[in-house]
């Protein structure tokens, strides 16, 4: 399996670019303006009880040396200590990934669910009411901007029906669930029409190529047309845009956590910008810039596995 | 007579456009007889594939509609059938082939599981019968490992075995009928051969009958027993191929065959370019040239060499065809002598100065050099018109005073045999021949010493090759213009250059003045590309043995 060689060779092209994400990011989260030590200890501190606080978390120190700390800490498996939170960066990572990561998980989940069939039905009914419709649809789900949609959806699911929760989320695995149905719903509206266009786009097309002609000629009937040939080949374009989005997505759920008051990465970022906790700006930022590198990788490995002509 | 085994009657299309109704077949009536070839001739837009569309009911569009007549296989209706019944006879009994193979066969999906799909819907075979028996198709259309290459996917063949594969899948469920509509148009002339020859030992193993679509006269002198010439959606003429061949009835019909580019042994139009004096400085002068690209990435590294040790000298005012089949490296040695491609090693001299040696040099060259493109239409900017293209290369160049650039347009069309009303055309309104004039126009607009024709008529009809071609004739004599004129056609070369160059994996394999290379070939290359130029003459046959072991030849990649 020559083709799947480059799994093992990528990751190695990872650490420059790691490299470069921990550079951007020590240097962008000190761009901040404000004092860290002074949102700590409020507007009332002595500067003596400034000057040590700084000294204690290593910020009177050269930009370089504090740099040269934090690659230390991070080979020790560590991110330094949270301002705020008092307890190490990638420990209190770890409490909130967890939310963050099933949100992006059920809402990519549902926009596949959605976004196929629905771009199916409008590639095949290319140019009738269907098509129409869905495309009127599709336009409005974009406009709409997730925290209004978000909010009509608490007020429509949970305020007046009230089969779901408000906000925040649970300790059992039906709870979680519960409260994720709104947030991903809010994220898959738009997510799922970004990639129902694109994949409608390609079925209509796949649905005039020659590849379809072909297998019309051989005596095919539509159905199998359109799920052996036209589908698998619309499949391949979209899976990068996919992971495109994602990669956005991730940087997105501030907004939708923040609404649903999900106890996630985003809220604890706000926060963290808010209160100029470097640290934890910093854990983040590479976490999610991590993420996205990983999301890059597995969606070449899907492309390889989908398209038979692509070499890594 | 035998009973026809599919009767066409009075079968009209039309095309509902906004504009009304357009006809764009017009009441034929054409028979096929159990076990007959019967060759489809005619040009693009001629109705020839929209035709073949209307018999199995797949119209490349739903504005085009089956409006009148009727067709009928061993005497059931066609035109009238509920689609249920039309999946049986696509497939089932009409069997269907494409020109482009690369296009046709999806990409994604192993060629094998292509096969039996047909296989599985119309016999109703379980996956291991159908396997095996698409494995056994695999073998009858040449791949030499079949039960290995069911896996492969198409991309992993050369033009030739997927058009093989192509031929496979559309026999899988034993039609009786075959229709290929121009199989052979955009593959090499040995592999044309090789997959004209396969068509016949199927037909004869199957008993077949074959609709063969081509524009190319030869072949079906070669490989049909009746012929049909379409014009304007409408038959012009049918008959026996040899009746037909020898006394066409229709003047459209004598005009297709005038202008067919047999390889005549006599009456040689008189070469075009001039007797050089000796001691003369070669225009363009090649030394030991090699190219090599780099292939693979970062981890293995590989290399091609797409054109090796090559020595060429061209003198000024000669014209010289570049001939050898797709991959041999004779783009690539243009591209080269353009400085458009780098040199691994070697030399090009342009007029005395290596190219090599200054951006000076290079400049020059591009102002004595031109191009003229294969595909006529994606050459020519689309927004521009041919009269703002060209006074864009003559500002460009500064040769000639700006007030006098649109005088010298005008001049620059009749040149081209184009009337000036071209001048406000845009390229989507103006026909593939037009398009190649307007081309050649924007070529002369550098006056350039030498032109560089790369397959520029591959993409026309005959009868437009045929006029382009005595285009060329006739300014290589009137300018003083050097050509080379690479082509795989090689009975164009015959008839245009003084000199030809056979190439064959990137190397020169022969050269020599034009008559002694095609009535004396020393190179067994050069005899093998000549000998399968199908001939308009049904008497001298194409490739006597069966060619059928030479598939592992043909290419299979990796």
């Amino acid at each position: 399996m020559h083709r799947y060689r480059f799994v093992l060779y990528r990751p190695l092209q990872f650490l420059p670019v790691l490299f470069g994400i921990s550079v951007i990011t020590f240097i962008l989260v000190r761009l901040i303006p404000g004092d860290p030590a002074r949102v700590l200890l409020g507007t009332r501190a002595t500067p003596e009880a400034i000057t040590r606080i700084r000294a204690q978390y290593g910020l009177d120190e050269p930009l370089l040396a504090q740099y040269f700390y934090f690659l230390r800490n991070l080979a020790d498996g560590e991110m330094g200590r949270s301002i705020l939170y008092k307890i190490d960066v990638l420990k209190l990572i770890a409490t909130r990934i967890e939310p963050t990561l099933m949100l992006v998980l059920c809402s990519v989940v549902l926009s596949v669910l959605i976004a196929v069939p629905v771009a199916a039905i409008a590639a095949r009914n290319h140019g009738r009411l269907a098509d129409q419709v869905i495309r009127i649809v599709s336009t409005m789900g974009i406009g709409f901007p997730p925290f209004w949609l978000g909010l009509m959806l608490i007020i429509l699911f949970s305020v007046e029906l009230a089969i779901l929760p408000v906000s925040g989320y649970g300790n059992t695995l039906s709870e979680k669930l519960a409260h994720l149905v709104l947030p991903s719903l809010t994220v898959s509206l738009s997510l799922s029409t970004v990639l129902a266009r694109s994949l409608r786009a390609a079925m209509v097309e796949g649905l005039r190529s020659d590849v379809a002609t072909a297998a019309r000629a051989r005596g095919m009937p539509e159905s199998i047309v359109f799920r052996r040939h036209v589908l698998p080949n619309s499949l391949v374009p979209t899976v990068n845009l996919l992971a495109v989005n994602i990669g956005w997505l991730i940087g997105g759920t501030v907004v939708v956590e923040t609404v649903f008051a999900l106890p996630g990465m985003g809220q604890l970022l706000v926060r963290a910008i808010f209160s100029r906790d470097y640290m934890v700006v910093q854990g983040v930022a590479m976490v999610f810039a991590c993420a996205t590198v990983l999301i890059n990788f597995l969606a070449d490995i899907v492309t390889v596995a989908l398209d038979p002509r692509v070499k890594l | 007579m035998i009973a026809a085994l599919l009767k066409i009657t009075d079968l009209t299309v039309v095309h509902d456009g906004d504009g009304g109704e357009r006809t764009l077949l017009d009441a034929v009536s054409l028979d096929l007889a159990p076990g007959e070839v019967l060759g489809l001739v005619g040009e693009s837009g001629s109705g020839k594939s929209l035709l073949c569309r209307s018999l199995v009911r797949l119209l490349p569009s739903s504005r085009l509609r089956i409006s009148g007549g009727s067709i009928t296989l061993s005497g059931r209706e066609l035109t009238t059938a509920p689609e249920a019944e039309m999946l049986a006879v696509r497939g089932g009994e009409i069997g269907m082939i494409f020109q482009n193979p690369s296009s046709h066969l999806d990409p994604v999906m192993r060629i094998g599981d292509q096969i039996t799909e047909g296989i599985r819907f119309h016999q109703r075979l379980d996956a291991r019968a159908a396997r095996a028996a698409a494995v056994d198709i695999l073998a009858q259309v040449g791949f030499p490992n079949p039960a290995r290459h069911y896996d492969s996917y198409p991309h992993e063949f050369s033009g030739g075995m997927r058009q093989r594969a192509m031929i496979g899948a559309a026999l899988s469920s034993n039609p009786r009928i075959l229709i290929a509509d121009e199989p052979t148009t955009a593959l090499d002339v040995t592999i044309q051969a090789q997959i004209l020859r396969l068509l016949m030992d199927i037909r004869a193993k199957r008993g077949l009958s074959v609709i063969l679509v081509t524009h190319d006269l030869g072949i079906v002198a070669q490989v049909c027993d009746r012929i049909a010439v379409m014009r304007q959606g409408r038959l012009v003429e049918v008959g026996e191929k040899r009746g037909l061949l020898a006394a066409p009835a229709h003047a459209y019909t004598r005009s297709l065959i005038a202008s067919h580019p047999s390889l005549p042994e006599e009456d040689m139009p008189e070469k075009t370019g001039k007797r050089q004096a000796p001691g003369a400085v070669p225009l363009v002068d090649i030394e030991k040239l090699h190219v090599r690209f780099a292939t693979g990435g970062l981890f293995r590294r590989g290399a091609v060499d797409a054109v090796k040790e090559v020595t060429l000298r061209v003198m000024p005012g000669e014209t010289v065809g570049l001939v050898g089949e797709s991959g041999s490296g004779k783009s690539t040695l243009a591209r080269a002598v353009l400085g458009l491609t780098p040199v691994s090693s070697g030399t090009i001299r342009f007029d005395g100065a290596d190219i090599a040696s200054g951006r000076a040099v290079l400049a020059r060259l591009r102002r004595q050099t031109a191009m003229v493109f294969q595909d006529p239409y994606n050459a020519l900017n689309p927004h521009l018109t041919v009269g703002k293209m060209l006074a864009e290369v003559l500002r460009v160049q500064g040769k000639i005073e700006t007030a006098q650039i649109p005088a010298r347009c005008g001049e620059l069309l009749d040149l081209v045999g184009l009337g000036r009303a071209f001048l406000d055309r845009k390229p989507r309104t103006m026909s593939g021949g037009q398009c190649q004039r307007a081309g050649i126009a924007r070529a002369l607009a550098v006056d350039p010493k030498l032109i560089i024709a790369d397959e520029c008529v591959a993409a026309l009809d005959v009868t437009i090759q045929a006029q382009i071609v005595e285009l060329f004739r006739e300014l290589v004599e009137r300018m003083s213009l050097t050509l080379i004129f690479i082509a795989h056609d090689l009975a164009i070369v015959r008839n245009l250059c003084q000199r030809v160059v056979v190439m064959h994996r990137g190397a020169i394999v022969e050269e020599g003045r034009s008559e002694e290379v095609f009535s004396r070939p020393k190179h067994a290359y050069t005899a093998a590309l000549i000998a399968a130029v199908p001939h308009i003459d049904p008497d001298k046959p194409l490739l006597a043995p069966s060619k059928m072991a030479t598939a592992q030849a043909d290419g299979v990649a990796n």
